[in-house]
């Protein structure tokens, strides 16, 4: 056992005389890392669980008279609409693989790129190109809706307007279901890549650089270098933020996927997801109650995930889990 | 970063010595490396890691950017022209039309940027304190509470109330309908940040805090004094992420502030530019409207890089602190 | 985890959730008590939509008017604005929000949710007694033509109050451009059956390859609706929508029975056949369904030979507009149900008023307003600011601009929707000049909407509405662009969905509602 390993047990063992005081005297004893808590708990307190109660209204006829509380009780009425439009299946399904890709594919590619950018010696390069790779987060994605219809629509397109130069014939792409789950998740792994290796990146800077000398006095190379050191002190955070995914994973990205495919149909198949289906059912019915009750059927289904989840990574090491 | 966790047979006979005093001194956050540079010879292996990734993140820059520029040169085109034939990597037609739409009514904007920088610098500044406060209390082994705090941070992730009644509760019950503080303390901290430095933590070896009580310090000045040099590219980090969250915000202002304050926070400005149209033209709305001189596509290009321009430069600015915090010593393990 | 952690984690998350339910069952906040009568100017605020303006003009323009109001009420008034962008999320979680400051607020039963508001408890039952006593004028008009019923609910309560003394045609149709149709060999430029514009987009087409036939974005479902309501006696329940779509009618010749045109008959094929027509002509673009560019623009650049939209926006801005961009363009108005006269006049609740439940002030709500409706003084300055400055009247009595104004700039932009009246309406120059002979004309075959008073419960039959939403998003993009195949198969299919979603219990439930109001009114 290491000495850190061995001084928690160390400082965990030691027990009070009396059981009875025992949570006192641990209040006490951690008082100021207690208190070093207290705002977020407050914060968490007042901002989310305090609504958090208001959710009932997903069960209720609304009006504002009575309140959330005093509303009829109308039990699963406002979820009904979501099986009516025999939809679910198809919206989950989507849903879930499209986060899924997103999760996945984010992450290796911002682990490659924390890797990559971690290679590159020239500091100019480095600031500019990193300041560039930030760039697509900030683009709201109504424009990117805008460019993306610019680059890839059939009669002015560039993109066909390059396939046609080259002597080909000009796709319909706004027609063909099929290309779209590509093209979302590219513009997706655009906008978010920059941004999320940043997280990588500042873990691998904080690998003690001991270990990368004593690694070359051995002979290691680039790539056990990169497998031995830097992917494993990569794997906490790693699991930390799929673990925090998980918990999302049933709620889609509205802004991308609404302003990239719109009211299109022809591509329904392949690109809706639970939101964008759900705005457009109710949109002109003013209703809170209906959008509350999907809420709660993503929340439920990402809590059950991430539950399980968490508590298989405990069990391998429990320094992983999230809680 | 425990060694049992690294394969590679060469760390089993490595060792480190981690003094306090070495630590801190080493860390000072000018930017520089401060380990002696070390002559290790390159291998072909260096070399073809080091090419690769120059070209690829040569590649992806250009990726990244190049939506930008079209952003940027149909920002100075002339809406005719881009009617006509779409966008392209260079202003068809140069003029700075749009742009002076936006700056005709330069209070607006200028109010609109310093209320999001105000925001944003006090926000980050809170926020971040707060964050790794908690998330090094969090970190601490010897904390009996840790996992349940733990759990009731996360678990808001999890479920959240819906539109309806966390506006009750925000705008009627707190009162703050209308004021800027709705959407500052919002933004304050989230769940993911907080594990997020809770992970960093790890970076700081526990060494560090036993020498610590050993001395005789109290919890939080360990936090202070020693703990939080050490973990410059993790503050920077959360820092930056704070501040974009702060910049980038729009959405709780159009639901807690609308027309009620003068001015707008950035983001919301600009996306009311931007969607005013849209607006118009799919309702019944717009019956009612006189539609003179509706925002035109090269209006919406130049408010995003009015929204976007300055805190593109932040990022160099924060990069000098994600550096390696750990310096190398000898052994005891 | 250990129990003792186990138990803290527990114990937070009961402690917030016990915080969150009692904060839940805390009364809503108070308001603040204005000044009452014969003390300080009551302040009261009126909701309108729109953007906030920054030129200073309203602020100028409110300060003459208040002159006026204190002296006549004792009251000021002010404009809270709700914003475009996002706008119906807005309006609805403001009238959620139980905001005491709003005293008036600006509604309307086919765009701005008056009957879910009213249903919901947003808007104050307004009695008899307090409309004859706080605004005579306004109680007076409206019941001269017996118009209180249409803003009542099941419990006989009026909700809001009508703009009914409006005259407004917001019915849609095609605006072309009379020159392309002379040369397209109409006589006269004159278009007047729906299918003729196949032939106009095909002369379009052929001979100005600068510009689309009708360039149209987004959903838009004129290309059938058009159609159905120019080749059947379909009419719409304006009350139900599904989504954006509306799809619940009844027919002319029996007007007392619910159907829907998107489910009955064949129209629907043929009007989806048409449009494939189109389609392949290339009357739009090949992927209109996700264009967002400013058609009306467009049409002004001569890059598109047609748009659509209604009478008012015809009448107001696009003749005005194309005689300065592109003159000698002759802009026409081919209206839905031309060729049968199948189209309605305004609905009178396409603008109303409405105090807020939660008003400090609703008796001197009802003062400012009769005031701002009917005193022509206050009526001008509201809607069109200060004279010599806002605007200027000129030789013939019509409405014009100081020189250097610009609208896009100097406009007051006081929304004032609620309660505008004919007579004091002066013409304008920018309208269009035969706009007399267009309502004439528009006036001779109107009908009228007949089921205003109608009330329709949706409690039961929401889920249903929602997924037929789902369902005709799914399909009627695709048909009106013409971009199925197999037209005729695809709406097979999508009748087949809709019935699957529960078309016939909603129809049901609907006719249930029609029946037992057609019998109140023994037309049945």
């Amino acid at each position: 056992m290491t000495g850190i390993d061995a001084a928690t047990e160390k400082v965990a063992r030691v027990k009070p005389p009396h059981r009875k005081g025992r949570a006192w005297r641990q209040i006490r004893d951690s008082r100021v890392l207690l208190l070093m808590c207290v705002p977020a708990v407050i914060f968490f307190l007042v901002f989310s669980y305090a609504p958090l109660p208001g959710s009932w209204i997903a069960f209720t006829n609304f009006n504002y008279r009575d309140g959330i509380f005093g509303s009829p009780f109308v039990g699963f009425k406002n979820f009904e609409f979501l099986i009516k439009s025999g939809q679910l299946w198809l919206l989950t399904r989507n849903t879930i693989l499209y986060n899924l890709a997103f999760i996945v594919l984010g992450n290796i590619l911002q682990i490659a790129l924390a890797i990559m950018l971690n290679e590159i010696r020239m500091k100019y390069f480095k600031k500019i190109t990193q300041a560039v790779m930030f760039l697509p987060y900030f683009i709201s994605v109504v424009l990117v809706g805008v460019i993306a219809f610019n680059l890839l629509n059939y009669d002015t397109g560039a993109l066909n307007a390059l396939i046609e130069q080259t002597g080909g014939d000009p796709i319909k792409i706004y027609s063909t279901a099929g290309a779209w789950p590509i093209i979302i998740i590219l513009v997706h792994l655009w906008q978010s890549t920059g941004y999320g290796s940043i997280v990588y990146f500042a873990a691998i800077m904080g690998i003690d650089r001991g270990l990368f000398e004593a690694a070359a006095i051995d002979g290691a190379n680039a790539w056990q270098r990169i497998r031995y050191i830097i992917l494993p002190s990569l794997k906490p955070t790693f699991i930390i933020l799929l673990l925090f995914s998980l918990g999302g994973i049933m709620r889609g990205n509205f802004g991308l996927f609404w302003n990239l495919v719109g009211n299109n149909a022809a591509l329904f198949q392949a690109t809706d997801i639970i939101e964008t289906s759900v705005y457009r059912m109710i949109l002109a019915q003013n209703n809170f109650t209906s959008s509350t009750a999907v809420g709660l059927y993503q929340s439920l289904f990402g809590f059950a995930l991430v539950m399980l989840a968490n508590g298989i990574v405990r069990r391998i090491n429990k320094d992983y889990a999230l809680f | 970063m425990h060694s049992s966790d690294v394969g590679i047979r060469a760390t089993d006979k490595t060792a480190r010595i981690v003094t306090v005093t070495e630590l801190v001194t080493t860390a000072d956050g000018k930017g520089r490396r401060n380990n002696p540079p070390r002559r290790i010879k390159l291998d072909r292996s260096d070399w073809t890691l080091r090419t690769i990734s120059y070209i690829t993140v040569s590649l992806f820059a250009l990726f990244c950017a190049l939506p930008f520029v079209l952003i940027l040169s149909a920002s100075f085109s002339s809406e005719s022209e881009i009617m006509k034939t779409g966008f392209g990597l260079l202003p068809k037609g140069f003029t700075f039309e749009a742009y002076s739409y936006i700056f005709k009514a330069p209070r607006q904007i200028i109010g609109s940027y310093a209320v999001t920088i105000l925001m944003t610098v006090f926000g980050t500044a809170i926020g971040l304190l707060v964050i790794s406060m908690t998330g090094y209390a969090l970190f601490r082994q010897d904390f009996p509470f840790r996992n349940g705090i733990s759990f009731f941070i996360y678990f808001t992730t999890l479920f959240s109330a819906g539109l309806a009644p966390t506006y009750l509760w925000i705008a009627r019950d707190l009162g703050l309908r209308g004021s800027y503080l709705a959407v500052f303390l919002q933004l304050l901290m989230t769940p993911w940040l907080i594990i997020l430095m809770k992970n960093f933590m790890r970076t700081v070896p526990y060494e560090i805090v036993e020498s610590g009580k050993v001395d005789g310090a109290g919890d939080f000045r360990i936090f202070w004094q020693l703990s939080l040099p050490m973990m410059k590219p993790a503050l920077a980090t959360v820092g930056l992420f704070l501040a974009l969250g702060y910049w980038n915000e729009w959405y709780l202002s159009s639901l807690y502030l609308g027309s009620t304050v003068e001015f707008k926070p950035l983001q919301y400005h600009l996306y009311n530019i931007i969607n005013t149209a849209n607006a118009l033209k799919n309702s019944v709305a717009g019956s009612n409207v006189s539609w003179t001189e509706l925002p035109s596509n090269t209006l919406k290009m130049a408010s995003a890089v009015v929204a976007t321009g300055p805190i593109v430069l932040l990022y160099p600015f924060v990069q000098k602190y994600f550096v390696s915090g750990i310096t190398v010593g000898a052994v005891k393990g | 985890m250990n129990s003792t952690i186990r138990k803290a984690g527990v114990a937070f998350i009961a402690l917030g959730l016990t915080a969150g339910t009692l904060a839940g069952c805390t009364a809503a906040e108070g308001g603040e008590e204005g000044g009452g009568d014969g003390g300080a100017p009551t302040e009261i605020t009126m909701l309108v939509l729109g953007d906030k303006p920054t030129n200073g003009r309203l602020e100028a323009m409110l300060d003459e008017l208040n002159k006026n109001l204190v002296e006549q009420a004792n009251a000021k008034l002010d404009l809270f604005y709700v914003e475009w962008a996002d706008w119906q999320t807005q309006y609805n979680v403001q009238l959620l929000s139980g905001d005491s400051s709003i005293d008036l607020i600006t509604t309307a039963t086919d765009w701005l949710f008056a009957w879910e508001n009213a249903e919901k408890g947003a808007f104050l039952p307004l009695t008899e007694e307090m409309l004859q006593e706080n605004a005579p004028k306004t109680w007076e008009q409206v019941g001269a033509d017996d118009h209180w019923d249409l803003t009542k609910l099941d419990d006989g309560q009026i909700y809001f109050i009508p703009e009914d003394n409006y005259t407004q045609w917001t019915n849609h149709g095609f605006m072309y451009r009379g020159d392309w149709a002379k040369e397209a060999g109409f006589e006269n430029g004159e278009i007047e059956k729906f299918e003729d514009f196949t032939t106009y987009f095909q002369w379009v087409k052929d001979n100005k390859p600068e510009a689309y036939p009708w360039d149209v974005s987004l959903t838009n479902e004129a290309a059938l609706t058009g159609y159905l309501q120019g080749h059947t006696d379909f009419q719409t329940i304006q009350q139900i929508s599904a989504g954006i779509n509306y799809p619940f009618q009844t027919t002319e010749d029996d007007p007392y029975t619910v159907t829907s045109w998107y489910m009955e008959g064949d129209a629907l094929i043929e009007a989806a056949e048409l449009a494939k027509e189109w389609n392949e002509i290339g009357v739009w673009r090949e992927d209109a369904l996700n264009y967002d560019g400013q058609t009306r623009e467009e049409f002004y650049a001569g890059l598109t030979g047609a748009d659509q939209h209604h009478t008012q926006t015809f009448v107001t801005q696009i003749v005005d507009n194309m005689e300065k961009k592109q003159p000698g363009s002759d802009p026409k108005f081919f209206w839905w149900g031309k060729e049968n006269g199948n189209y309605f006049r305004d609905i009178f609740t396409h603008g109303a008023m409405a105090v807020s439940a939660n008003s400090q002030h609703p008796e001197k709500a009802l003062q400012v307003y009769d005031l701002i409706r009917n005193d022509e003084t206050d009526y001008m300055l509201l809607n069109f600011g200060i004279e010599g400055e806002d605007y200027v009247m000129d030789a013939d009595g019509k409405l014009g601009y100081p020189e250097g104004y610009d609208s896009s700039t100097d406009a007051l932009g006081s929304n004032f929707w609620a309660g505008r009246m004919d007579e004091y309406e002066p013409a304008k120059i920018t309208d269009a000049p035969n706009k007399d002979e267009i309502y004439a004309a528009l006036d001779a075959d109107a009908k009228d909407y007949p089921y205003s008073t109608l009330i329709i419960n949706k409690d039961m039959i929401d889920p249903t509405l929602a997924a037929m939403g789902g369902v005709l998003s799914e399909y009627i993009p695709q048909l009106q662009f013409g971009k199925f195949d197999d037209p005729a198969a695809a709406v097979a299919e999508m009748r087949q969905k809709l019935k699957d979603a529960g078309y016939e219990d909603a129809r049901a439930s609907i006719q249930a509602d029609m029946d037992a109001w057609a019998e109140a009114r023994d037309l049945k």
